[in-house]
Parts: structure tokens; C-alpha cells; sequence
């Protein structure tokens, strides 16, 4: 089941809220939509599945235009934040309310419902009511509900957003082996820059109407099409410095020891850097007059350690160390670059030049 | 959080502040009150049921009584409802609360006769030499006397009376009944009305109200209850078949079944709904208290009003009808200056002059037969003659046990069991096994009323 | 993983069931010091409910056994004469059933319009916050104003319903003095009357149902009969049920509608009850039989709520 948007734009009240949105997605493919919240995510997902109007545009299934066929027509399903389970419907009723609506034969319901709860390994719970499971059941009941349906696209708006730090690490690969497993063309939502990169096969950025770019996860990791793409994916936040580009020797400085090489020749002066933060690296100064920058604030995660420096020319730069260290902050450091760095127009903030290796 | 809290304490300041300041004015209230009046004054409370004019010219009686004298001060209260009212009689009696004089009306005659609560105006008529009792009309006088004793004076007065709209008639080229008309008299100007105006004009109605209907027996010579309608003892049992009440219901039924009577069944709403179609020339013909006319001919301003005296069946005298209203009950709670106080403000109401005002201002008929002397009444109805019908219907008739009320407790529940057989009949039941059901329903009322006497059942 | 959590949850519940347990074991051993504070709390409402409840329902039940004379006084006991005269008398048999009727017809219609009404209310189409209020608006109008309104409408020659309908040639209806159509006037008028609260509680109810669920039923393609039955009638059946319950009792204590409009007329077709029990208690004085017609309210209402509380709160789900 392949999808295909098509120039596709959303007014509400004549504010447009997606502007021209296009994008292919494989057969089988696991796509997400990612961007803060209110980029128009939910409302493209909304679309696709039948629920709201397209304004302007295409959208095809399998090369079929679908626009003003109904949703129930678009053999899709659909998993939402809150799982929209009904609460008066025990977990076997809710998995087969959908089958019984569309009049499937008895014996064919049992058969799907006990399959889709043994896919999510539900079957002791069955009788019980949704108030009387927890966050992560729940969820699970409301994936066997897409199982059960057999559709072979299934959308999903921000399915995990309701559940701890732990459960959710958890799910995410249990939707994505359930994917798999079923062959299922997943749509997933989410402003969860994490869940779109460990899960997604490939990841749409949507942001202010627009999409910002579409490609795999490394691909977005390693050549964002702009500073808000660089700046949306990657943990701890990418840097976003300003230097200065000196054409004689290809390199933009931003402070006496902070400079990047770049690449290519380029024409401004102005530009603006992006370097993440295991991009960069320190050494501690004795001397209170030498060094670029003063530590403000150290995090130690154990594994690595993040230190939040300020530098001279008052910009802050954040640095991770793959080590445990010890430093305080108030200490003098040499801050440097390793060579990755992302170069940005500075007014249209699109990728302009990459750094690679000093 | 501080703000809030100081904001709390200020209020519970003025709250206190108020608390105290209203505590002395209630505690005091009542010595103030009667501390402003002339505190030489005796107090006599007289609680009334009267709103709109009555309200207001009964309240003027009483400015003008307190100032005609300076020994007794009256206030006067309005409690509400007849029905609402009798019971708060009773249940103040010996109270402080109880009034010294109260209205109280004609359904009410037995139940305060029996209660033992009243010092009988009889009493004072008796020592008083200046008051002139047969000057009062004997037809009132009958209804509120029991063995020969006046219990309350008949106050605001009416009789049923028979209204027509004359106008309406004379459009239709119709001849009015006569003064004295007979069933017969109805129906013919009832069917005439009907027929001639295409069906647009409904020719007759009679309220759903068992008051009308006991006015049907009394001018019939016959009783609601035995004994005589309770006049020679106490009732033991209803006696609502009769030939008076048949005849009265068949002449009824004949004018349902020609489709010239429209039925507006009971309550106020009927009367009000009843009077509105009369108004608006949609009803040519019904039968009400005499105390409407006012209403009445306000209400036809460029159309005439006919009234004549209640219906008789034919071939029969009309016996005469009883009265309705109210009359002025002296409480036997209070001190004998207080009760001679109250004697003297109903001496005050029953004046020819005050009468006169009285029938000029509401409508209800001048009790006192010098009131017909009097300006007031003559120049009421050289402008409108209708005015003088329901007068000299009262004037006409002779007292006796049948169109003088019926002395039996419980008025209020024979009215609605009435109404529920008129209701029946109007909708086209037989009549004997309605009024029997009727009759069946009130003999175990006064049964069980009284057993709770401890009277003879 | 999946056992791990199973785990996790049963643990969970142990834990619940023994908090539960030690908050038992904790009431049982109250002590001294306790009842006395529990006593001085509970205290000022217990004395209020004996004073405003209870004593009067002991007294009413102790009136009903007695006679009633003129003055108000109860004098001869007579045990339950009352209530057995009561339950053989044909006026009052008669009454119970007009009162059912008018209560079953006052609540399944106020129940239904208000569905109706609050249902078209929440679409967000244009106008609806116009209608919402003008369908809330009756809650806003007073018994006495609305009865006025609506014995204008019925009234037989001036009323604008038999104008219209003789405009339009139809038979002219004497609707509050014919007994059936009187009953229908008065059930009219006081679902009009009790539309406007019905409306707003299930409008509300209908504003909380959640979104998702409805999209979930758009994508599996569910009708909107079926989708109105089995999702959204279950959805607001809390307050459904209490609507329902809240219609009911005030259907049958419902007195100034009937008092103002038919005064239990025509011919008993609308003395309900409650309107026995005021004409005997405020214009007969017969307080003995008001108070057994009203211990007989008290009981047939008790034993529908009950009824309502038993069956129908099955079907609730919360």
C-alpha cells in the first residue's frame, strides 16, 4: 500500500495551517511525521484518514486519488494519543466493535480478535474494562484493534505520548516488530524527535505550514536542510553559532580557537554555524587569562558528561565528553571544534556548506 | 493569600456589624411598631382576604374609622386566599398572632360556628341599641345565622347573576330573555345565538363550579345536604339528586348536545377564559357572581351588557339564590374592650354610606337597605341601570333554609367533588350515577368529619 | 517483559487491597476520642435532618392515623383508615393513574427532546450558540410566566392554537377542558417547562464526549444509528440516568404548573398527587388524609428510584 501526497494544502478559515505538502511513502514502509506541536502534523495525518477535508491537493492509495471517499472506505486504521477505547466496552468488545459495526461474521470476529490479542499478548485480559488496565495495556489494546482490522495501513498520532519515560522505550520496539511483522504502511505522528529516529524508516519535518525535508533518519541526522531540522533532531540540541567566513583560507571563525573548514568557496560574510555538541571538545586552562570560554554547568550522565560553557564572545556552547569528568563550573576551558559542522545561510537558514574534518 | 484572608475577616466584620445592628430592631420591632402608633390606642388586627379595589377601599374604611375616633386603632392585614386564610385562623387561635376581627367567607359559616373560636356578632347587636340590625338585608343575615343567632355580619356580598351580551343580540335580531328567565328563556336565546351567527358565536356557558350548582338547587326550593342544608341539625348525608339539581342538569346537557354551550371547565383559568370570549363577543350568554359586573362593563365599552336574576327551571317559581362572599367574624380570644372594638369598626362598614361606597367601588352589593337613598348609589345606577339587577334580586328574595347556604363543614371538598360531576356531565355522562358518585364521595367526607367531631354520623 | 508487567500489576492490586484493608482495620478501632470528635462533626447535620427530616416524616405518618376535625385537629385514631379509604376510593385509584401517566409521559418525552435538542446543539454549525441558548432559556422562565404563555396558546376561543387551527380548517380542540386533551396540555407545557435543565446537563454531557472515539467510529465505519446507540447513549448514560432520576421525582412533586393551568381539571383528568395532597391539606384543612396521601407519594417514589438505582444503574457505565 503505497501513499502519495500531492501539493496538499489545509485552510481553516482561510488560514492556512499545511501548504503544499509532498511526499511518497513506500509499500510497508514505516513513516513519521515529526514537528513541534501545531505544525499541522495531526491535521495531515487527519486527512489521509478520511476525517477532515482537503482544501487543495491529491492524495492517493495504492495510485488511487482517494480525496471525498469516506473513511471507512480507505481501509486504514487509525491508533490516537488518548487510544480511543470505549470505556463501557470490555477489551474484547473493543477490539471487535469495529467488526460487529461492519456486520463481519461471527465466527471470523473470534477468530481476528483472539489472534490481535495473542499479537499483543493480551489474551488473560480480555474481559476486563479499560479503567481496569494500565497506560501500556491500554495502548496495546488499541494496537489489536488495528491488527484485528486487517487494513494494511495504519495510522498512528502520538500513540506513546501518554506513557512514562520506561514504557514507552518498550513500545516503540513493539510497534515497530508488529509493523514488520504484519507488513503494515505506518503513518506515525509524533513530536518525539527520539521515537521518529529509532523507529522510522524515513521522517517528514513539518514546521510553520511547510514541509522542512523528508529523508531517513541518519540522512536527517547528517545533512539537516536547515538550521530548524539540525536544531530539531539530536540530543543534547545542536549549537547554533554566528561567525565570521574569511575566503582566503575557507574558514569561518567564531572565536580564537573555535574555527570551522569549509568545503567550498561561499559568498557572505556572515554565517551561521551549527556544531553538535560531540562535535566539539575541551581542555581545562590554569591560567584564568588564557582559554575562550568559562564552564557554567555540568551535567554527569554517567556515560558522558555535558558541559554548558559560556564562551568569551557571549555566545554558550554545550559539549558532551564520552567520559566521567571533573570539573566545576567557574573553570577556564579551551573550547575547540572536531570538524563536523553544518554551515547556514544566515537569512534563509538553509544548509549553505558542510564541514568535515578540521 | 493575605489579601484573601484580610478580605474574609472584613466580611465576617460586616457581616457581624449587620447581625447586630438588625438583632435589636427585630427583637424590638414589635414595641416600636406600636410605640409610634398612639400608644393610648387600642389595637385591633382585622385580617382580610381583599386585593385590587376592594384592597384599597377597604384599607381607606380603615384610615377613615382610626381617624373618626380616637380609641381604637385598626390594622389591617391580608392573608391571602379564603381557603389559606381559615386556617390560619384556626391555627393562630390563642395565639398572639390571632387576629381580633377577621373576614372570612361563606364556605367557612359551619366550620367556625362549630370551632368555638368566635364571639357571635348577635351578641353585640343585642346590647347595642344604636344599631339597627334589620336595616341589614335578611337574606345575608340568613346565611350567616344559625337558630335564629347572627354569627358574623355579612360583608362584601354578590349573588349569581345571569349576564348577556345585549349588543350581540340585538345584531342577530334576537329578543332578550326576560328579568326572571327559565331554562326555557336560555336555550331559546342560547340556540338563536348559535344558529344565527353560522356557529361563530357560542350561545351559553356555565363555569365548571359547584357554587353555581348549588345556586341551581337553592332556587329550586331544594337542598345540597339533608336536614334541611344542615339548618335543622347536623348533616349526615349529601342530597345532590334532586328534582331541582335533574332538571338543572338536563337543561344543561340539551344546550351540550345542540352544541351551543362551550364548556370552560373550572378554576380561575375557566373564568378568566370564560370572561374573555364573553368579552370579545365569542359568548353570548353565562352565569357568574354579581361581583363581576364591574369588570364587565369596563370591559364592553361599545357593546351593551344585559343582566337579569339567576335561571329557574319552567313551570316554577325561582326560590331565590344565596349569597357568596364574606362576612366579618369577631375572634373570642381576645379581651372584651378589644372584641367591643372590633364591633364597632363593623358597625363603621355596615353604614348606608359606607355600603353604598363599598357596592360603588367593588361591586358587591349594598347591604344596608338605607344605601339605596344615598347619591352614590343613585347616580351608580342612573348610568348604568344593569347595575341595579343583582340589587333587587337580593332585595326580592325571602329567606329560607334552601337559598341560605349550606351549613355543613367541608364546603371546599363538596365544590370539588361537584366540580368533578359537572365535569362529567358537561362531557356528556348520565347524570344521576354522576351526582350519585358525587353524593357517595361527600357522605363519606361528612362521615368521617363527623366522626372527628364526635358527632352523630 | 509482558510477564514482568503482569507482575508489576498484580502487585500493584496487592498493594491496594491491603491499604484498603488497614483503612477497615483502622475504622473498627476507633477510638474513644474519636467517636467524640466524629460526633461533634457529624452533629449539626444530624440535628438539622431530625428537625427538617425526619421529625416531620414521623409526624406526618403519626397524622395520617388519625381524624381531622374542623379546627384542625387530629381527634379520633382510626390506624390505617385513611390509607385503606384512601386506596378504595376511585377519585384517588383515578388520580394515581393520571399521575403515572403524566410523570411516564413528562419524563420519556423530556428525556427525549432534550437528547434531541442537545444532540443538534452540539454540531457546531452556524446558529448553534444561538439555539443553545434559546433551548436553555426555559430554565430561566417562572412557573406562574410560563403557565400564562402556555394557557394563552391553549385557551378554546382566543388561544393561538385553535386560531391557527381554524385558519387551516382543522377541528377546533378544547384543550383544557376536554380530560385527554387536558392532560396533553399539561404534559406539554411541563416538558417545556423541564426541557431547558434536561438540555443543558446532557448538552454538557455531549460537549465531554471525546473526540477520538467519534474519529474511531468515522474510520471503522460505523452508522450513525448504531454510533448513537452504542457509543454515545452509553457515553452520556451517567447523565442520562441522572437526568432521568432528577425528571422523574420532579414530575411527580410538580404542582404549580397544574395548580395555575387546569387546578387538577377537568373532571380529575390532572389532579395529580401532589395536587390532592395541597387541596386537602391548604383548602379542606384534612391534614390526616394529606398525610397519608403524602406517606403514599413518599413510598411510590422511593420504591421507583429504588427501582431506577437497581435496574438502570447497570446499564450505566462510568
Amino acid at each position: 500500500m503505497s501513499i502519495e501526497f500531492k501539493n496538499i494544502t489545509k485552510t481553516y478559515d482561510q488560514a492556512p495551517v499545511l501548504e503544499n505538502i509532498n511526499a511518497e511513502i513506500e509499500n510497508g514502509e514505516f513513516f513519521a511525521v515529526v514537528g513541534p506541536s501545531g505544525c499541522g502534523k495531526s491535521t495531515l495525518l487527519r486527512m489521509l484518514a478520511g476525517l477532515i477535508d482537503i482544501t487543495d491537493g491529491i492524495i492517493k492509495i495504492n495510485g488511487k486519488q482517494i480525496n471525498g471517499l469516506a473513511a471507512k472506505d480507505r481501509n486504514l486504521t487509525m491508533v490516537f494519543q488518548d487510544y480511543a477505547l470505549f470505556p463501557f466496552l470490555n477489551v474484547e468488545d473493543n477490539i471487535a466493535f469495529g467488526l460487529k459495526a461492519r456486520k463481519m461474521p461471527e465466527e471470523e470476529i473470534k477468530k481476528r480478535v483472539a489472534h490481535a490479542l495473542e499479537m499483543v499478548d493480551l489474551s488473560d485480559y480480555k474481559e476486563r474494562k479499560p479503567r481496569d488496565l494500565s497506560g501500556g495495556q491500554r495502548q496495546r489494546v488499541a494496537l489489536a484493534r488495528a491488527i484485528a482490522s486487517d487494513a494494511k495501513i495504519c495510522l498512528m498520532d502520538e500513540p506513546l505520548s501518554n506513557l512514562d519515560a520506561q514504557l514507552r522505550v518498550k513500545m516503540r520496539s513493539e510497534i515497530r516488530d508488529l509493523q514488520q511483522k504484519l507488513g503494515l504502511t505506518l503513518i506515525y505522528v509524533t513530536h518525539d524527535q527520539i521515537e521518529a529516529m529509532t523507529m522510522a524508516d524515513h521522517i517528514m519535518v513539518l514546521n510553520d505550514k511547510h514541509v522542512q525535508q523528508i529523508d531517513t533518519p541518519l540522512g536527517i541526522y547528517n545533512q539537516p536542510a536547515n538550521e530548524f531540522v539540525a536544531n530539531f533532531f539530536g540530543s543534547p540540541k545542536i549549537n547554533i553559532l554566528s561567525g565570521n567566513y574569511q575566503s582566503n583560507n575557507h574558514e569561518i571563525t567564531i572565536d580564537k580557537y573555535l574555527k570551522i573548514k569549509v568545503n567550498k568557496k561561499l559568498d557572505k560574510n556572515d554565517y551561521v554555524v551549527g556544531i553538535r555538541p560531540n562535535q566539539m571538545d575541551f581542555e581545562t586552562i590554569d591560567n584564568l587569562k588564557e582559554g575562550n570560554a568559562s564552564v557554567k554547568n555540568v551535567s554527569n550522565l554517567g556515560s558522558q558528561t555535558i558541559v554548558s560553557a559560556l564562551l568569551d564572545n557571549g555566545q554558550t556552547v554545550r559539549i558532551v565528553k564520552e567520559n566521567q569528568l571533573s570539573i566545576a563550573p567557574g573553570e577556564r576551558i579551551k573550547a575547540t571544534s572536531r570538524g563536523d559542522a553544518f554551515v547556514f545561510d544566515p537569512e534563509k537558514r538553509n544548509l549553505a556548506a558542510i564541514s568535515v574534518g578540521v | 493569600m493575605k489579601n484573601q484572608k484580610r478580605v474574609i475577616y472584613n466580611l465576617i466584620i460586616v457581616l457581624t456589624v449587620a447581625f447586630l445592628s438588625l438583632l435589636p430592631v427585630s427583637l424590638l420591632g414589635n414595641k416600636q411598631a406600636s410605640a409610634a402608633d398612639n400608644s393610648k390606642r387600642i389595637k385591633i388586627v382585622f385580617w382580610h382576604e381583599m386585593t385590587g379595589p376592594a384592597q384599597t377601599q377597604l384599607n381607606e374604611f380603615v384610615k377613615q374609622f382610626n381617624k373618626s375616633q380616637s380609641k381604637y386603632q385598626v390594622v389591617s392585614q391580608f392573608e391571602g386566599t379564603y381557603e389559606e386564610a381559615v386556617q390560619k385562623i384556626l391555627n393562630t387561635h390563642e395565639s398572639n398572632t390571632s387576629p381580633a376581627v377577621f373576614q372570612s367567607a361563606d364556605i367557612s359559616v359551619s366550620q367556625l360556628y362549630h370551632s368555638g373560636y368566635i364571639t357571635k356578632v348577635q351578641k353585640f347587636i343585642d346590647k347595642d341599641k344604636s344599631f339597627n340590625v334589620n336595616d341589614i338585608s335578611s337574606v345575608a343575615r340568613a346565611f350567616y345565622s344559625q337558630k335564629g343567632e347572627l354569627l358574623g355580619m355579612p360583608f362584601n356580598t354578590s349573588q349569581p347573576v345571569l349576564y348577556y351580551n345585549a349588543s350581540l343580540l340585538k345584531k342577530y335580531n334576537i329578543t332578550p330573555p326576560p328579568m326572571n328567565p327559565s331554562y326555557s328563556d336560555i336555550t331559546r336565546v342560547a340556540k338563536q345565538l348559535y344558529q344565527r351567527s353560522n356557529k361563530k358565536v357560542k350561545g351559553m356557558t356555565m363555569e365548571v363550579y359547584g357554587w353555581l350548582f348549588d345556586q341551581l338547587i337553592a332556587n329550586s326550593g331544594n337542598y345540597s345536604v339533608n336536614n334541611q342544608n344542615g339548618r335543622l341539625a347536623t348533616p349526615t348525608k349529601a342530597s345532590f339528586i334532586n328534582s331541582g339539581s335533574l332538571k338543572a342538569m338536563e337543561w344543561i346537557q340539551e344546550n351540550v348536545k345542540s352544541g351551543d354551550f362551550i364548556n370552560y371547565g373550572s378554576g380561575t383559568n375557566a373564568s378568566a377564559n370564560e370572561m374573555a370570549a364573553f368579552l370579545s363577543g365569542k359568548l353570548g350568554i353565562f352565569m357568574e357572581s354579581s361581583a363581576d359586573i364591574g369588570q364587565l362593563t369596563l370591559g364592553m365599552k361599545n357593546q351593551k351588557l344585559g343582566v337579569t336574576y339567576y335561571p329557574h327551571a319552567d313551570g316554577q317559581k325561582a326560590n331565590g339564590v344565596a349569597i357568596g362572599g364574606a362576612a366579618l367574624w369577631i375572634s373570642n380570644d381576645k379581651s372584651s374592650e378589644v372584641q367591643q372594638g372590633a364591633w364597632n369598626f363593623i358597625k363603621y362598614l355596615e353604614s348606608a354610606k359606607n355600603q353604598a361606597t363599598w357596592q360603588k367601588a367593588t361591586g358587591y352589593l349594598a347591604l344596608n337597605k338605607n344605601s339605596k337613598k344615598t347619591k352614590t348609589l343613585k347616580n351608580l345606577y342612573k348610568k348604568n341601570p344593569a347595575l341595579k339587577v343583582p340589587s333587587e334580586q337580593l332585595a326580592k328574595t325571602v329567606p329560607n333554609n334552601s337559598n341560605s347556604g349550606i351549613f355543613v363543614e367541608g364546603i371546599v371538598q363538596e365544590r370539588i367533588i361537584l366540580n368533578t360531576a359537572l365535569d362529567q356531565i358537561y362531557n356528556g355522562s348520565n347524570i344521576k350515577s354522576s351526582l350519585t358518585q358525587a353524593e357517595e364521595a361527600m357522605n363519606s367526607y361528612i362521615k368521617n368529619n363527623n366522626r372527628a367531631n364526635g358527632w352523630r354520623y | 517483559m509482558e510477564e514482568e508487567n503482569n507482575l508489576l500489576d498484580a502487585k500493584k492490586q496487592n498493594i491496594l487491597e491491603n491499604s484498603k484493608k488497614s483503612i477497615l482495620a483502622n475504622k473498627i478501632s476507633v477510638k474513644k476520642n474519636d467517636k467524640f470528635y466524629a460526633l461533634l462533626f457529624l452533629g449539626p447535620s444530624l440535628l438539622l435532618l431530625i428537625l427538617f427530616i425526619f421529625y416531620p416524616m414521623l409526624k406526618t405518618i403519626y397524622l395520617s392515623l388519625f381524624l381531622t376535625n374542623g379546627n384542625g385537629q387530629n381527634t379520633v385514631f382510626v390506624g390505617l383508615e385513611n390509607y385503606v379509604s384512601l386506596l378504595t376510593s376511585s377519585t384517588y385509584l383515578a388520580s394515581l393513574g393520571s399521575t403515572f401517566v403524566y410523570v411516564i409521559g413528562v419524563s420519556v418525552l423530556t428525556i427525549f427532546l432534550g437528547l434531541l435538542l442537545a444532540s443538534t446543539a452540539s454540531k457546531n454549525v452556524r446558529g448553534s450558540v444561538f439555539f443553545r441558548t434559546i433551548f436553555s432559556s426555559t430554565m430561566g422562565v417562572s412557573i406562574s410566566v410560563s403557565a400564562i404563555f402556555w394557557l394563552f396558546i391553549f385557551n378554546p376561543s382566543i388561544g393561538i392554537l385553535n386560531q391557527v387551527a381554524a385558519f387551516f380548517h382543522l377541528p377546533i380542540l378544547n384543550w383544557s377542558t376536554d380530560p385527554n386533551l387536558a392532560m396533553i396540555s399539561v404534559i406539554i407545557s411541563t416538558v417545556w417547562m423541564n426541557l431547558g435543565f434536561a438540555f443543558l446537563v446532557l448538552f454538557s454531557a455531549f460537549e465531554s464526549l471525546p473526540l477520538s472515539l467519534y474519529e474511531e467510529t468515522a474510520i471503522e465505519g460505523v452508522g450513525p444509528v448504531y454510533r448513537f446507540m452504542h457509543v454515545t447513549i452509553p457515553l452520556i448514560s451517567p447523565t442520562l440516568f441522572f437526568v432521568s432520576i432528577i425528571t422523574l421525582i420532579e414530575s411527580f412533586k410538580s404542582f404549580g404548573l397544574i395548580d395555575l393551568m387546569t387546578a387538577g381539571g377537568p373532571n380529575n383528568a390532572t389532579n395529580m398527587l401532589v395536587y390532592q395532597i395541597y387541596q386537602n391539606a391548604f383548602l379542606n384543612g384534612n391534614y390526616s388524609q394529606a398525610s397519608a396521601e403524602s406517606v403514599i407519594l413518599t413510598i411510590i417514589i422511593a420504591i421507583l428510584t429504588f427501582i431506577q438505582f437497581k435496574y438502570l444503574e447497570k446499564k450505566v457505565s462510568y
